[in-house]
């Protein structure tokens, strides 16, 4: 194994690099830049049971060293993916792991489209997004409840047997609280964090900027947050945890491992720098080279040690 | 698509706060149509996100890639700051670029403000297809068209309007628009421009009968279909500015910004 290949929830990554969800497309769009399957993994875009259209109106806004999104969870949806997406993911040569973000509106939902991922061979991991509003519960987020957090990672788990990565919600008091029922209620893994909510104001129009008033934020602004909480999190709890939250170079990459991650996933800096995930291997190799680490794993929560 | 360090050749201002940059050859010269983007990075900027910006025109001769812009906010305060000899980080080309079926056709060219940011690669490569071009342009005022000195309009019909009537006619690019069907038939419309003014010449276009494109703006993380921030709501479902536009056979489109607002939390 090379000082950056690592073993995850008994899939093999040749690296602990992969994307994040919604920043990443289905893993095609950047190949003109570089190969994916650099990737120890892919992250795809959270799909739902339907097709979803999103939000209207405005969907991104620039911030201070980050941006805020309200996308919606536009998505083509379960059936098209598997009929349509999948197949070009194939016929494009994606080869490297695929998680797959899932999402819904109700525990019945996210049941249902957990059933149809766990027929899916070329999916390696499940990505349950906790952060998606619960319609039938005042429209509260399902992470932002611990009982309904908990609820939810019970009955996906009863319904698969792939490696279940619960991904959280920053926007709660006690994150390492949530971390551990999550893992009581069978989660494989964690993954943090989503973005933070946040809003942004038009003052010439005197109107939120967002279509949906509310966005998340993300991008370096929100990594100190991200850091400590994945720092939190991996002093909670005994499963691995994947990092994520403005990560934008090597060192920002090697810090969540120092913190407690496994793995480190980039997402929204992606966007102004697409060679990001190349320059964060690379990096990594060369602190491993230059620092005597056989492995990386070696630094997995360091900083706890 | 490539991404690219080029140099600045010229980053002169035109009129106030508008800009016409011209960049080194580049590997994307020989792919690029018109109509399509690129997406802008200055070095050591302090905004996060690149800025789309038109491709203005490309001189294929002497390889040079030519931006008009106007500094709106932080990201084009900055472009508009770099110098010449510096280098900027270009992303592209992207998205589909006007559709030209203009062989031989009698086309209506019609670009408001910075909407005429695109016209100038689009006329010439009309003029190259033999199409009978009639192009209006029209602006806030005088400063608005300066940069129409630095287009070859020769044997183009050309018309120009101001809103406050210091150059051409006295109004809006509609209005000529209207006036000049009064007598002639075209058999497309290219168009770019405000949002209000595209939705009026589409309007008009479509009374008319005639095929009308739009080249559309919206909010973009990536450029490249990545993100999904940038969807617009079309007759053949959700559609990504960036990718399958920025131009639009205008009847496609349900509505340019709808106003329907939602309010849940998240929201990725
Ligand atoms: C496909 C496309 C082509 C464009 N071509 C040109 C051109 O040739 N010349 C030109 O002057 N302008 C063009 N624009 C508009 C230009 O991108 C914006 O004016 C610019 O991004 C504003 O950035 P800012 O930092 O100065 O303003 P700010 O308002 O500070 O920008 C904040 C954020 O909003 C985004 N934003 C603001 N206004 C717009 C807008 N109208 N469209 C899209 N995003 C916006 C910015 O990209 C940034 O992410 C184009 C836009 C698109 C989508
Ligand atoms: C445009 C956009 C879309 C996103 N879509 C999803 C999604 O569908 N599912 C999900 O779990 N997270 C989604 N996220 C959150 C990211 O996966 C990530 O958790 C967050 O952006 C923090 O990482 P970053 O700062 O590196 O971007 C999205 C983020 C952005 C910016
Ligand atoms: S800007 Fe990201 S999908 Fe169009």
């Amino acid at each position: 194994m090379s000082s950056l290949g690592i073993n995850f929830l008994g899939v093999d990554f040749k690296n602990p690099l992969v994307t994040s969800s919604g920043c990443f497309g289905f893993g095609m769009e950047y190949k003109d830049y570089f190969d994916p399957n650099i990737l120890g993994g892919i992250g795809i875009k959270g799909l739902t049971l339907e097709p979803r259209d999103g939000n209207y109106g405005t969907r991104i806004a620039e911030t201070p060293s980050g941006m805020l999104n309200c996308v919606g969870l536009e998505n083509p949806g379960i059936e098209y993916f598997k009929k349509v997406t999948l197949p070009l993911m194939k016929k494009e040569g994606i080869n490297t792991n695929i998680i797959a973000n899932i999402n819904g509106s109700t525990i019945e939902d996210y049941i249902k489209i957990a059933k149809e991922v766990e027929n899916i061979p070329e999916i390696k991991i499940i990505e349950l997004n906790i952060s998606c509003p619960n319609v039938k519960d005042g429209g509260m987020a399902f992470g932002a409840n611990p009982e309904v957090a908990g609820r939810v990672t019970k009955e996906v788990r009863n319904v698969t047997t792939k490696p279940l990565v619960v991904k959280l919600s920053p926007n709660v008091t006690d994150i390492a609280g949530i971390a551990k029922i999550v893992e009581e209620n069978g989660a494989d893994a964690i993954s943090l964090i989503n973005t933070v909510l946040g809003m942004a104001i038009d003052i010439r129009s005197k109107k939120p900027l967002l279509g949906n008033t509310f966005g998340g934020l993300s991008g370096p602004a929100v990594k100190p947050i991200a850091l400590r909480m994945v720092y939190q999190v991996y002093k909670a709890v005994k499963i691995p945890i994947i990092g994520m939250g403005g990560i934008a170079s090597p060192e920002d990459a090697l810090e969540f491992i120092m913190a407690g991650a496994t793995l480190v996933s980039v997402g929204s800096v992606i966007f102004p720098n697409p060679l990001l995930p190349v320059e964060i291997i690379e990096g990594m190799e060369k602190y491993c080279k230059d620092n005597g680490i056989a492995n990386i794993s070696e630094l997995i929560g360091i900083v706890h040690r | 698509m490539f991404l690219e360090d080029c140099k600045i050749l010229e980053n002169v201002e035109v009129a106030k706060n508008m800009y016409l940059m011209k960049l080194k050859g580049t590997k994307a010269i020989p792919e690029t149509v018109s109509g399509q983007f690129f997406m802008l990075q200055c070095k050591n900027s302090g905004v996060f996100l690149r800025r789309p910006i038109s491709i203005h025109y490309i001189n294929k001769k002497e390889s040079v890639l030519e931006f008009y812009y106007e500094v709106k906010g932080k990201g084009t305060k900055d472009l508009s700051a770099a110098k010449t000899g510096d280098y900027i980080n270009i992303q592209g080309p992207l998205g589909n670029g006007f559709i030209k079926e203009g062989t031989g056709k009698k086309v209506l060219v019609i670009g408001g403000g910075m909407g005429i940011a695109p016209m100038k690669y689009l006329l010439e490569e009309l003029n190259n297809l033999g199409s009978n071009i009639t192009f209006i342009a029209g602006g806030r005022n005088r400063g608005a068209l300066k940069i129409l000195d630095n287009i070859d309009l020769k044997g183009i019909i050309t018309h120009i309007t101001t809103d406050d009537g210091s150059q051409g006619t006295h109004g809006r690019v509609d209005m000529k628009m209207r006036e000049l069907l009064e007598k002639e038939r075209y058999d497309l419309v290219y168009t770019c421009g405000p949002e209000k003014m595209m939705e009026s010449v589409a309007k008009i276009a479509t009374e008319n009968n005639i095929k009308c494109f739009v080249s559309l703006e919206a909010r973009m993380a990536c450029g490249v279909k990545a993100c999904v921030g940038c969807s617009i709501k079309t007759k053949d479902g959700m559609k990504k500015v960036c990718h399958d536009g920025p131009v639009f056979d205008s009847t496609i489109i349900v509505e340019m910004n709808p106003k329907e607002k939602t309010e849940t939390c998240c929201g990725n």
